[in-house]
């Protein structure tokens, strides 16, 4: 009896040395920067961090200057949202798509979320022209921005207001 | 109830060469948001669709980083320049090592 509760106990430390080592291996690789891939991302240390949209702006542009882009940017956005899970957005920009000048990035930022940047999308000239949509869970009522970055680094924002009636984020 | 990961993607028809086209691709996911307790964040391996990459005759043209704040069963929208008959392929990546993808031919006409 005693000998076999030895044999598991020795047996439980070896798996759970090996459990560590799994992580430790994880960990570094996640250091070297290949880890966007890998799976089990959605502890709360991997999601993008519980702030407000300053520190966010801050975070993603580092002080960078954004410039107003309301011209140049069509952010299209309903003017009242009665559900907040569920709210359609577009974005197009006017400028072409060239190899030479083109959009590198689309941030869409909702003011007042908890996490406030939604999405990124990264986009190639190949796409031909900068054009996103898709839907957003807004929690209350908000300035919704779009931030254009250029392949030379100028950013550009377009803002708008919603109206949440009913919030989308669960409590 | 759709299964988890069924991905549709919708190309207009009677596309001519050269020719900018809006392709929207939908995958079936439930997008786990984070639940509270006691006003806290509880901590767990939420499942949602964290990357998004789309291919055009095998060459990555696009990649989208997303996250909770986006709506169940998502759908996104993007425009391909059409240069050559071929295929466009999204896949979705989600935070429980999940991988979608859906295929579209595109065809010149």
């Amino acid at each position: 009896m005693a000998t076999s509760i030895h044999r598991t106990m020795t047996r439980r430390g070896w798996l759970r040395a090996l459990g560590w080592l799994g992580v430790a291996l994880g960990l570094s690789s996640w250091r070297l920067g290949g880890a966007r891939a890998a799976s089990a991302q959605g502890h709360l240390a991997d999601l993008v961090p519980e702030e407000n949209v300053d520190a966010t702006i801050k975070r993603l542009f580092a002080g960078r200057p954004i410039k107003d882009g309301a011209s140049a940017i069509k952010l299209d956005l309903p003017l009242i949202a009665e559900n907040g899970a569920v709210v359609p957005v577009a974005v197009e920009v006017a400028a072409p798509q060239t190899s030479q000048s083109y959009v590198k990035a689309i941030y869409i930022i909702s003011d007042k979320n908890r996490r406030p940047l939604n999405v990124k999308f990264n986009l190639s000239p190949a796409v031909g022209q900068a054009y996103v949509g898709t839907n957003l869970r807004l929690g209350e009522s908000t300035d919704v921005r779009a931030v254009v970055e250029m392949n030379d680094g100028t950013l550009l924002q377009a803002k708008r207001d919603v109206k949440v009636t009913v919030g989308g984020c669960g409590g | 109830m759709a299964a988890i990961g069924q991905v549709k993607i919708r190309v207009p028809s009677g596309i001519k060469g050269g020719d900018i086209v809006r392709v929207r691709a939908l995958v079936i996911h439930p997008m786990e948001i984070v639940e509270r307790k006691d006003g806290k964040p509880v901590d767990k391996n939420y499942h949602f669709i964290n990357r998004v990459i789309v291919t055009y005759l095998g060459k990555e043209i696009a990649q989208f980083d997303t996250s909770q704040s986006i709506s169940e069963n998502p759908f996104f929208a993007f425009a391909v320049k059409a240069t050559d008959p071929g295929e466009l392929k999204v896949i979705f990546l989600d935070t429980h090592g999940g991988r979608y993808e859906g295929t579209a031919d595109i065809k010149l006409g």
